[in-house]
């Protein structure tokens, strides 16, 4: 199964009004996300990346240009696409199991099929055995799991990551990149992951949106053309992450 | 919180003597256990002093073992028994209709912040005039009688409800809330699986606000506007220079006071089973 679904930004602008000052937070940003890619907005603190990613989900409707799903203009939070949040963000007092559900609470799915789906996702990010657990109980690479279980529970066409190893220390970090990798092969969603960690978006991105601080705007977009079996010290890995830190610093 | 910290050092204090593996369980944990009885022995011993040297005159303190001697004689009449049936009858439903009420309006005001533009402003202020400053308006309405004691009650328990209840939904994290949005949860979802436990501390700490409110009104009442309950035995105590029966009726207050809002701390505990246990 492919993902059919493409992600087309088109000259967004998004304005905040600061006491009475007009604050711009985007800029002309104009991108497309292809079905079935992995996609990466890299950017210094202030760029506006986890704004755009607020408003693709649907979280923050004003702006201006369009937010195009299928050709359809965004105008809220919907099934297909969904999100994973730096911090886990799953509901202390609910268990694992409860926590995955959540992401199907909107579907109409008849009560068998969505144990089903929650046993198989909760399987997929390899948490078996914890369906009972609560948030505290668990690492914070499990939680962070559990989110993505979450999140890809009801099959979205579109996941989007708001920087969502971030937390995370380095030794579960490369794990879960792996991880990331695995679960977007397997779910064939399209993916648009935010983050600061210029090495992660080179290891994990068919293409990188490099994106510079006030206003948000776009520096340049880097297609990584490496095949999927990434050596992070091959030279051509270093020669891409070179090209997109030229973008950072320019 | 502050409880916590308390039972914290408590247990590290349980643990470092059983490694030692000196004495049972109980009686290492007895010093901990006694240590908030010593204020009560304190008081108790003071009381003991002061009238068998005579500082107040018997009319005006009778001796504790006089207060006691009291309670088992209204104990044995089936006076205190049947006082006590009617007041606490008044307590629990007053406190279940003004509780339960108070829930639900707290959530809708929390929920909704068109209820809460139109409503909350009004409802604070009202709830500004003490339960108190309602009773001579409710007995006007509603007369002398067993209603005008459930309203009285109910209304006592349901403002800080009410207002707990709201707040603690105001205060739930954002980013849950962002949650909630973004995964599009049903309303029953978002209230169950979202509001209500996201508030329950707050919740619980208007409802037990709202049963030590109820034992104000209740007794208030009593003493105004009643013919039955332990505060009508208490005001007869009074007028009759019966000070042991009052204080007989405060100590039993005291003691069943205490254990209904043990009781709502332990229900509280069970309902938080997903908190951490070392905080």
């Amino acid at each position: 199964m492919l993902a059919e679904t493409s992600l087309d930004i088109r000259t967004v602008s998004k304005t905040y009004q600061v006491n009475d000052q007009a604050l711009d937070v985007l800029r002309n940003i104009d991108f497309t996300v292809e079905p079935g890619e992995f996609v990466s907005i890299v950017g210094a603190s202030g760029c506006g990346k986890s704004t755009l990613l607020r408003l693709i989900i649907g979280l923050d409707t004003e702006y201006h240009g369009d937010i195009l799903l299928d050709g359809r203009r965004i105008d809220g939070p919907g099934a297909d696409r969904s999100i994973v949040f730096q911090e886990h963000r799953l509901f202390p007092w609910l268990t694992v199991e409860q926590n995955v559900a959540l992401g199907l609470d909107a579907s109409d799915a008849p009560v068998a099929i969505r144990g089903q789906s929650v046993a198989e996702h909760i399987d997929l990010v390899r948490l078996a055995g914890f369906e009972k657990a609560y948030p505290h109980q668990l690492s914070g690479g499990m939680a962070q799991r559990a989110a993505i279980a979450r999140a890809l529970v009801n099959r979205p066409k579109i996941l989007l990551l708001d920087e969502p190893l971030g937390a995370l220390d380095s030794l579960t970090r490369a794990y879960l990149q792996d991880e990331l990798l695995r679960i977007w092969r397997q779910q064939s969603v399209t993916v648009l992951m935010v983050t600061h960690d210029v090495e992660e978006a080179v290891y994990l991105s068919d293409k990188i949106v490099v994106m510079e601080p006030r206003p948000g705007r776009i520096a340049g977009i880097v297609p990584i053309d490496l095949d999927h079996q990434r050596e992070r010290a091959a030279a051509g890995f270093i020669a891409h992450k070179e090209r997109v830190l030229h973008l950072l610093n320019h | 919180m502050s409880e916590r910290s308390l039972i914290v050092p408590r247990r590290r204090l349980d643990r470092r003597r059983l490694r030692l593996g000196a004495a049972p369980r109980w009686i290492s944990r007895l010093p901990a256990l006694l240590w908030p009885l010593a204020l009560p022995a304190i008081v108790l011993l003071g009381w003991q002093v002061a009238t068998t040297r005579g500082w107040l005159a018997p009319q005006i303190l009778p001796a504790p073992a006089a207060v006691v001697a009291t309670l088992i004689d209204l104990a044995r009449d089936g006076d205190i028994t049947s006082n006590l049936a009617i007041s606490l009858w008044r307590i629990v439903s007053g406190f279940a209709i003004g509780a339960g009420a108070g829930i639900v309006f707290g959530v809708a005001l929390g929920v909704s912040p068109r209820l809460e533009r139109f409503l909350g402003p009004s409802f604070r202020a009202v709830a500004q005039v003490p339960s108190l400053g309602w009773l001579p308006f409710l007995i006007l309405i509603f007369g002398i009688g067993e209603t005008l004691n459930y309203v009285i009650i109910a209304k006592a328990c349901f403002v800080p409800v009410v207002l707990n209840t709201a707040g603690g939904i105001r205060n739930i994290p954002r980013q849950y809330l962002e949650v909630a949005d973004a995964f599009r949860l049903t309303r029953t979802t978002r209230i169950f699986r979202l509001i209500l436990p996201a508030a329950l501390p707050q919740v619980f700490s208007g409802i037990r606000l709202a049963l030590s409110h109820a034992w104000i009104a209740l007794l208030v009442v009593e003493m105004l506007a009643d013919t039955e309950g332990v505060g009508y035995m208490m005001t007869w105590g009074r007028t009759l220079f019966q000070i042991d029966v009052v204080l007989a009726g405060m100590v039993l207050i005291g003691i069943i006071g205490f254990v209904m809002d043990a009781g709502l701390r332990r229900a509280e505990k069970r309902l938080r089973r997903w908190v951490p246990a070392d905080g």
